[in-house]
């Protein structure tokens, strides 16, 4: 009896050994699972950011598996979202896979652009293992409880900082706002450190500027607009905006005020400027989406490459509501090839072609994948942004049909502040006035 | 004596026979299909996009719901002149071109009697060609090539300003100065053009009409003002026409480096009807500020025409 229990416990052990050690490893039969396509090439529309390079490098595995080929096609971000809306509105077949801003969403379902993948996740649902991307990634690819599509390149905005210049001072990396600025202030015009600004922003006009507001309003104590607070049931229901709210002021006045530990020019400054400034080694410390890390970490191009590490963004009280962003992959619902569409997506998101992506310098989705030793030993951040899913909020963007337009023109006010065109108080009032009338206008409010 | 026959009417002989009947048909059917390539290009590339645009703009309508459309008469053109934005495009859209017109025609004035004065030397063409070199430009290059020099930590205006002492420029960063900038790319771009313009009048004044204004004692400042700049008034009002009206499509350049920024101080009426267009999508208002941009070019180069016409007849 006991040579019975003996062996029993060491089967389950050596079994519950293998399952831990296969966490990645689906073990999926591909030849059964995928479809056989010959001379088909299978067209991905996808935007510029460092992880399209890891979809290229790691697509080519699909190729052997049903002969298919694929083609990634790469656009900026405005050009992409122009062309494929565009593309839409004639029909367009020429793309089959469509990679999409999260809060596009509900203006690429308006338009009728993707298709609804419900009933093929559930075809499929040990490969998809939906419930292995992080909740706010799922919540990037649904719009009104429909999955439309896989979340493959989700982003949070973390804090990174130059080590070598925080060892250098003996500092740590701010938590709260007023830390952030008095670091921003203390590496800024040091005759310790040459060269060195404190910090810089998205404060040029439209896209930059307005996204960067929602990105940090939460975190500044205040909301968007009236029932999208952390945590709500129904973030939708009522979307009278909030932007001209203390706390909206107060952090318009904080992007005003930072501008003083910033390079020249830096009122004009994007996420491309803003990281090459960073890779450039003329900053202390920036705020970036998680993906655009690996601009800094390439010895290639940057100077800073291994001197840098990465935290929570700051927030007022020291409670960080991490923003989340990226992109979903969808397929184009004038697409001639669906189901080839559907079966490259479903191979491309599985856990172990995304444990590949991310360590071929994509941004990783899964928790299994974010989690996992050897994505984490390429790319440290990684276990920061395993941090940051814990408390990040789904809905800290808009996502209907009208939130290109109403970021543009909030960053607008935004950037009018930041210039000293007007007061932070008065852009936030003609920001709230026109973004109300937009919304009544588009039946968003009444 | 001659008999006086009583006239008789002259009956109208109609010779009717049927091949000339046909050779006619011919000749109409001939001459349509002569046309009929010509007049389809105008109108399905000229006139049926502008009869749609005018249809569009009266109707409250996005592009990517087509279907859904509202009649709303109209109320987009009345939006427009609403639209601080739009108000604010306009304006700056009319400084550009009363400063950009008048640097130019200085600039190029100045360059076309340089020229002028030198033709007769042996590598003035090649000069001049070099000189032409920006008009053949594409402006989306020109404003792509203008981004990267004037950027604010990366360009070489920048780092030739810090060599010599002086702190960087937000030239694209700060409104006036991203105002200024994208007139000096503008003008840099085209005064050469004018240049051409005058100096092609420079060339057609007779001589003999500089060595009379010699003999009357006439300096070079009252040859410049009695003899040439007269000369060339109207090839200057035809130069200055045609950049009305180039410079009311004047977009790739604002595109590419500032977007209208920063805050709205480089948008022009151009970039206004692409962002309501095409990233907005609201095409009942981008195709209201498209018509209102036509309204206001035909008004301007109409009355651009009259006053050179008054000034030939004169001349005259």
């Amino acid at each position: 009896m006991m040579k019975k229990m003996l062996a029993t416990l060491a089967s389950g052990s050596i079994l519950a050994l293998l399952t831990a050690a296969s966490a990645n490893a689906q073990n999926v039969d591909w030849s059964k699972a995928l479809g056989h396509y010959p001379n088909l090439t299978l067209s991905v529309m996808s935007e510029t950011d460092p992880y399209i390079d890891a979809i290229k490098a790691t697509k080519d595995g699909f190729t052997p598996l049903t002969g298919a080929k694929v083609a990634v096609d790469g656009y900026g971000y405005d050009a992409l979202h122009n062309k494929e809306l565009l593309g839409c509105s004639q029909n367009d077949k020429s793309y089959d896979v469509m990679l999409i801003d999260g809060i596009w969403l509900g203006e690429f379902v308006e338009a009728s652009c993707v298709d609804s993948i419900n009933d093929r996740i559930k075809k499929d649902e040990q490969i998809v293992a939906w419930d292995d991307f992080t909740s706010q990634g799922a919540g990037q690819a649904t719009w009104e409880g429909v999955r439309y599509c896989l979340p493959v390149a989700i982003y949070y905005e973390l804090l990174f900082y130059r080590t070598d210049l925080f060892a250098q001072a003996h500092k740590e990396a701010p938590k709260t706002f007023a830390e952030l600025t008095d670091t921003a202030k203390f590496f800024t015009n040091n005759p310790d450190f040459p060269g060195v600004y404190g910090y810089a922003m998205n404060n040029a006009r439209g896209a930059a500027a307005g996204q960067q507001f929602f990105e940090w309003i939460f975190n500044a104590g205040g909301i968007p607009w009236k029932s999208n607070y952390i945590g709500s049931k129904d973030p939708y229901a009522d979307q009278t905006p909030m932007f001209n709210s203390p706390e909206g002021v107060a952090l318009v006045q904080l992007f005003k005020d930072m501008l003083r530990y910033e390079p020249p020019g830096a009122e004009g400054y994007a996420w491309d400027e803003r990281a090459n400034a960073f890779a450039a080694g003329k900053l202390a410390m920036i705020n970036d989406w998680s993906v655009r890390a690996q601009i800094a970490n390439d010895p290639k191009t940057s100077k800073i490459a291994g001197k840098f590490a990465s935290a929570l963004m700051a927030s007022r009280d020291g409670k960080p509501v991490p923003p989340i962003g990226g992109w979903v992959m969808c397929i184009n619902s004038h697409s001639d090839h669906k189901d080839a569409a559907w079966d490259f997506m479903k191979w491309f998101a599985s856990k172990e072609v995304h444990k590949q992506y991310a360590l071929a310098g994509g941004t990783p989705s899964r928790l299994s994948t974010i989690t996992d030793a050897d994505v984490q030993a390429k790319a440290p951040w990684t276990k920061t942004i395993f941090e940051a899913q814990k408390t990040a909020w789904t809905e800290v963007r808009p996502r209907h049909p009208l939130t290109f337009q109403l970021i543009d023109t909030l960053g607008v006010e935004v950037n009018k502040a930041i210039i000293g065109e007007l007061t932070p108080k008065a852009a936030m009032d003609e920001a709230n006035a026109k973004i109300t009338e937009m919304l009544k206008s588009g039946g968003l409010l009444k | 004596m001659p008999v006086l026959l009583k006239a008789q009417p002259v009956k109208q002989f109609r010779y009717s026979a049927p091949w000339r009947v046909s050779t006619l048909w011919k000749d109409r059917v001939q001459q349509f299909l002569f046309i009929a390539p010509t007049s389809f290009y105008l109108v399905v590339l000229t006139l049926f996009p502008f009869i749609y645009s005018v249809y569009l703009s009266l109707h409250k309508v996005r592009l990517t719901t087509l279907h859904r459309k509202l009649f709303v008469g109209l109320q987009n053109y009345v939006n427009l002149f609403h639209d601080g934005v739009f108000m604010e495009a306009l304006r700056n859209t009319a400084l550009l071109i009363i400063a950009s017109l008048i640097l130019e025609i200085l600039i190029g004035f100045v360059m076309a009697k340089v020229f002028y004065e030198i033709r007769r030397i042996r590598w003035v063409n090649g000069l001049r060609s070099v000189y032409l070199m920006p008009v053949m430009l594409t402006p989306l290059s020109v404003g792509v090539t203008f981004g990267y020099i004037l950027n604010p930590t990366l360009g070489i205006m920048n780092y030739l300003l810090q060599c010599i002492g002086l702190s960087p420029v937000a030239w694209l960063g700060e409104p006036t100065t991203a105002q200024i900038s994208i007139l000096m790319i503008n003008v840099w771009q085209w005064s050469p053009f004018m240049m051409l313009l005058i100096l092609a009048g420079l060339t057609s004044i007779p001589q003999n009409i500089y060595e009379a204004a010699e003999v009357d004692g006439a300096k070079w400042h009252h040859i410049v003002r009695f003899v040439e700049i007269p000369s060339v008034r109207s090839i200057i009002m035809l130069g200055a026409i045609l950049r009305i009206i180039d410079m009311l499509r004047f977009f790739d350049v604002v595109y590419v480096a500032t977007r209208g920024g920063p805050a709205n101080a480089t948008m022009l009426v151009t970039l206004y009807a692409y962002q309501e267009d095409f990233q907005y999508f609201d095409v009942g208002q981008g195709s209201a500020a498209a018509v209102l941009i036509l309204i206001i070019s035909i008004v301007v180069t109409t009355f651009a025409v009259r006053f050179m016409r008054s000034i030939e007849y004169e001349q005259a």
